[in-house]
């Protein structure tokens, strides 16, 4: 039933811009965090999504070429990668982690690139709310006929 | 008379080709921060419109499906969703269907009240 697979769609995405928020709060969080688990700096994380379901076959990529009808389906997390941009170098010789030289290592987190990132993930989730509150009406209104 | 004639019968084909379209409009905006994703969408209209006049079957033969829109502008990242277009598609589809809906069930009071149930 269409309406009921647009509200598990709109779920996953909810999920998926959660686990985005998620992500952004742990990089603020750790944005001067110089000594993780090993020892090394905070490198930031960010969350790779993909369409749900989306098989790399042969088939699915024919078929999409050809600009077939492709079934619908949400999103789904990828995964969750570390940014290899390189960590900042700041000078600071009274730091507990600084080097010979008193230069510091520290996370390769922007605090402007992380807002903006929540502000994107934020706007998104409430689009995907939206989008449940119509289906929602929607379905209401098919019930309403038999009234 | 049928009972359940060419209308009834489009109408019921409108309510299921705008469910599927909100479910095209809902993956859409799931995607919407997906690199490399294509907006999805449903027309049903133009194929409802030209099936109504041929009459019930031929109504009843117009089955909508999910298709990749080709003309969407795709943005740096490869992903062709746009939420102010959702936005205003998922508005204006929620209305269709809420407009259909309403012809539905007056029709269906018509004849209610025809048959004698009140």
């Amino acid at each position: 039933m269409g309406l009921f697979d647009a509200i598990d769609v709109t779920g996953s995405g909810l999920s998926a811009e959660r686990l985005r928020m998620d992500v952004t709060a742990e990089n603020l969080a750790n944005a001067q965090t110089t000594k993780d688990a090993s020892g090394q700096p905070y490198r930031r994380k960010e969350v790779v999504l993909q369409q749900a379901g989306t098989s790399s076959s042969f088939g699915t990529v024919l078929q999409n070429a050809m600009g077939g009808t492709s079934a619908v389906r949400g999103v789904q997390v990828a995964g969750i990668v570390q940014d290899s941009t390189p960590l900042k170098r700041i000078y600071d010789p009274g730091h507990p982690d600084a080097d010979k030289n008193g230069y510091v290592t520290m996370p390769n987190v922007n605090t402007v690139t992380e807002m903006t990132d929540l502000i994107s993930s934020s706007r998104a989730y409430e689009a995907d709310v939206t989008a449940m509150q119509t289906a929602k009406q929607m379905f209401t209104k098919t019930l309403d006929i038999l009234r | 008379m049928e009972l359940f004639d060419t209308t009834q019968t489009g109408l019921e084909r409108a309510l299921s080709g705008s469910a599927l379209r909100q479910e095209a409009i809902a993956s859409n905006i799931a995607n919407v921060n997906t690199p490399g994703y294509r907006r999805q969408d449903v027309d049903f209209q133009s194929a409802l419109q030209a099936a109504w006049g041929e009459g019930r079957s031929a109504v009843e033969a117009v089955s909508p499906a999910v298709s990749v829109d080709p003309t969407a502008a795709v943005r740096q990242d490869g992903s062709s969703v746009d939420i102010d277009v959702e936005s205003a598609a998922q508005s204006k589809n929620g209305l269709q269907y809420e407009a259909i809906t309403t012809v539905l069930k007056t029709r269906n009071a018509i004849l209610r009240s025809a048959i004698g149930i009140n």
